[in-house]
């Protein structure tokens, strides 16, 4: 048995203790992590990190041990951890605090440095926005309304997201001068930074704030409130009730409904529990199939698709092979970074599915009058 | 730590652990409710969870052989697959294993009908400290031949030998199962009601209970709907055949009423039943974000001394200035007192700590025990002698001995 080293004298202070202190360490986590169930390995599971992350706290380990660095890289931050967790341990605030420490200054890695910088630039993304074709904005945002944030990846990747909103929702607002939420930068080791870009973009956004992004709003909502944070789905669901839809129209393929199934977004489904409304959603315009894999992550993950990708495709794999078996037409995402990384994935293997926003999908089915 | 996956392995470590006496702490999914999987003695941490494969499920004979580290949900979720019941359902079905159920004989919801782990373990391959592999039982149902060591290993945490395959007894899957929830002014009214249910002839496959404190709780938490006012619920629900669930449960409905419950929910369909059992599910967690350490413990009493320990409980908790719900299972006796507390609140942890020795203490003055299905482990090595008597304490020491005369295997705990 080692000693223990003095407390007072090692202690990292990189963690929140109250957060640290609230995993009994019961395992409930394991079966829930995709990355204990690629590897079954201990130190790849939820309750292994917050072990890793409890030694580091205590002075237990360098603060730069190999382990400490591989494995706050590894983890996904899918919090599907949360989910199952009975002592309700909020993983996903750890995890941030971690990468804090463990992606600090020169450990930061350079692809995360340069898109954190990137996305800074308001002017920047507003011109991307423009270059690529998104919903044209609209000037000063007005007290009261609905804001729509154009995502800062979404914007430059996927421009046809929010001009389909706009078809959808006309009477939203989209406000020039609106920022990134700062979601990257909190998940990738500048927490502070990314929670005062959140404060910015709330008040640049006054009232409530529509988003298309479910990592995103699940960040929104860490620092704005639940109160002033919608994600489209769970908005359109609450404006649609009864009589108040738009008159969709059944999507048809060859004479038949459009098979669709769904990806969750991470954020959106373990941060903020909204599942039921995409698919009500997607069941009002097309034949709704459920994916055994719908609620896990896809490997996209913000930026680890990009630092890792080798790790990522091994957790998109099983989802691909899932998605040919389902004999879909159609993939409904929620969140761009799994749109990218879906596309990709299936371009690879030349699947014939294809993947959509869910407010792409959702406009597809708007009479044609309404086009604009 | 070692992680092997073959029995062949597993006789090898433990050989060589033995011949240069370094301690060995077998580990299945370590959720280690008892800190029975705390190697306080360093040396090695033996993991079985690589060893996950269902080697058998026969429908013929009832029965399923499985390595130690297949999770208790892949054994049922198999056996159901083949139309069959694999009935301990311990709350960590989704991680637990096989292996760490049989070394801790798991109970799970389903007690008072359909008995514990024990009951279903027919045999096991286990080795011995001292390297050889023996399988004790088999698939038989009847057979003699020699002590049971197959019950002497299931409980016996890791002390004896490590569990390398089981064998287990299945049922027919039963047709359906419903469930329905009562709520009592008090829990003594709960607790006759038990008593007058069971009295009645009935063997229902469920009866849970949560005291006013776990109501509140799980309503903060769920927003289930429950009855806030009420002093005590009854969760009672039986599995079988559709007519005879149906009697079972309006002859329970109609016991409840007589006994002066204040409301009782139906549930019409399964899924409705599921939305009920969910009180009972979430009651940990609920209780947990309360405050930022939970203590679990397991204390049980015979069946009609039910209301009778929690009004003790709840005094011995006034007492030490601790809060304290409890949960569990009515049918059986076996009661989850459970204790959260502020580690940043002065002396709270020894608080709750004093509070659990009176609550030990209260089980065994009403002919209780201890723990019922979470084990001794190292957290309750303290009141094993007060339950057993020395005399037998030291025959758990004389059986160690034989077994592991190193003293290698999970030092520490059980007769050590």
């Amino acid at each position: 048995v080692t000693a223990e080293p003095d407390p007072a004298a090692t202690r990292s202070g990189v963690f929140d203790d109250g957060l640290l202190g609230a995993c009994i360490s019961c395992g409930f986590c394991l079966p829930a992590c995709p990355t204990y169930q690629l590897t079954q390995d201990e130190r790849s599971s939820p309750r292994g990190r917050i072990t890793l992350m409890r030694a580091l706290q205590e002075g237990r380990l360098e603060p730069d041990d190999p382990t400490l660095r591989e494995q706050s890289s590894f983890c996904l931050g899918c919090r599907a951890c949360e989910t199952v967790c009975p002592a309700g341990v909020q993983y996903g605030a750890l995890l941030e605090q971690w990468r804090d420490h463990q992606w600090r200054g020169v450990h930061t890695p350079p692809a995360v440095a340069a898109l954190r910088a990137g996305v800074r630039v308001t002017a920047g993304l507003a011109a991307a926005g423009r270059v690529r074709g998104a919903a044209w904005t609209t000037g000063r945002p007005l007290p009261g309304r609905v804001h729509l944030m154009l995502g800062c990846a979404e914007r430059a990747l996927f421009p046809g997201v929010s001009k389909a909103v706009r078809r959808l929702l006309p009477e939203v607002d989209v406000p020039a001068g609106q920022g990134c939420c700062g979601a990257l930068h909190a998940h990738n080791g500048a927490s502070g930074q990314g929670a005062s870009m959140a404060a910015e973009l709330g008040r640049a956004l006054p009232g409530l704030v529509l988003t298309t992004a479910g990592g995103c709003a699940a960040h929104l909502v860490n620092h704005l409130g639940r109160d002033r944070v919608r994600e489209l789905s769970e908005y359109l669901v609450e404006l649609w009730t009864d009589g108040a839809a738009p008159a969709l129209r059944p999507l048809t393929v060859q004479g038949r409904p459009v098979r669709v199934a769904l990806q969750d977004s991470c954020h959106l489904r373990n941060g903020m529990a909204v599942t039921a409304q995409p698919r009500d959603l997607i069941a009002r315009v097309a034949e709704y199939v459920e994916l055994p894999s719908a609620g896990t992550c896809c490997g996209a993950a913000g930026t680890y698709s990009l630092l890792r990708p080798a790790d990522s495709r091994a957790v998109l794999d099983v989802k691909l092979d899932e998605i040919e078996a389902a004999g879909v037409d159609h993939l409904a995402v929620v969140n761009p970074g799994c749109q990218r990384q879906l596309i990709e994935g299936l371009k690879r293997r030349r699947s014939r599915v294809r993947v959509l926003h869910l407010a792409e999908l959702l406009a597809l089915a708007l009479p044609a009058t309404s086009e604009p | 730590v070692l992680l092997p996956r073959t029995a062949e392995q597993v006789a090898a470590i433990l050989a060589l652990a033995t011949e240069h006496r370094i301690p060995v702490t077998p580990r299945g999914a370590g959720s280690n409710l008892a800190a029975a999987t705390i190697p306080e003695h360093g040396g090695i941490v033996l993991a079985l969870t690589r060893m996950t494969t269902v080697r058998e499920v026969s429908s013929a004979e009832l029965l399923a052989v499985v390595e130690p580290g297949v999770p208790t949900a892949t054994l049922a979720a198999a056996a159901a697959a083949q139309g069959l019941l694999y009935p301990p359902d311990p709350g960590s079905r989704t991680v637990s294993t096989v292996g760490g159920n049989v070394a801790t004989c798991a109970g799970g919801l389903r007690g008072l009908k359909y008995g514990v782990t024990r009951n279903y373990v027919l045999g096991l391959e286990a080795v011995l400290p001292t390297g050889e592999i023996i399988r004790t039982g088999g698939r038989l149902w009847k057979d003699v031949a020699g002590y049971d060591l197959t019950r002497l290993l299931t409980g016996s945490e890791g002390t004896l030998a490590v569990i390398t395959e089981a064998t287990v007894g299945l049922l027919p899957m039963p047709a359906t199962s419903r469930t329905q929830v009562a709520y009592f002014d008090q829990l003594a009214d709960a607790g006759r009601a038990v008593a007058q249910i069971i009295a009645g002839g009935l063997l229902p496959a469920t009866l849970e209970f949560l005291d006013r404190r776990c109501i509140n709780a799980v309503e903060d938490y769920a927003r289930l709907g429950l009855d806030r006012q009420a002093g005590a619920l009854l969760l009672f629900g039986d599995d079988g055949g559709g007519d005879l669930v149906s009697a079972s449960l309006d002859r329970m409905a109609q016991t409840c009423t007589d006994l002066g419950a204040r409301g009782v929910t139906l549930a019409q369909d399964v899924a409705a039943s599921e939305a009920l059992l969910t009180a009972r599910r979430c009651s940990l967690p609920a209780l947990a974000r309360l405050a930022p350490i939970t203590l679990l413990e397991d204390a049980t009493v015979p069946r009609p001394r039910l209301a009778e320990m929690v009004d003790r409980i709840d005094a011995i908790a006034d007492r030490h200035r601790v809060v304290c719900a409890t949960f569990g299972h009515a049918g059986d006796g076996n009661l989850h007192p459970t204790i959260v507390f502020d580690p940043a609140d002065g002396d709270a942890r020894q608080r709750a700590e004093a509070a659990f020795g009176d609550i030990f203490g209260a089980a065994l003055d009403l002919g209780g025990t201890i723990t019922g299905k979470h084990g001794v482990g190292a957290a309750k090595r303290p009141w094993l002698t007060a339950r057993l008597g020395a005399d037998q304490v030291a025959l758990l020491r004389r059986l160690k001995q034989a077994f592991d005369p190193a003293g290698i295997l999970n030092p520490g705990k059980l007769g050590s």
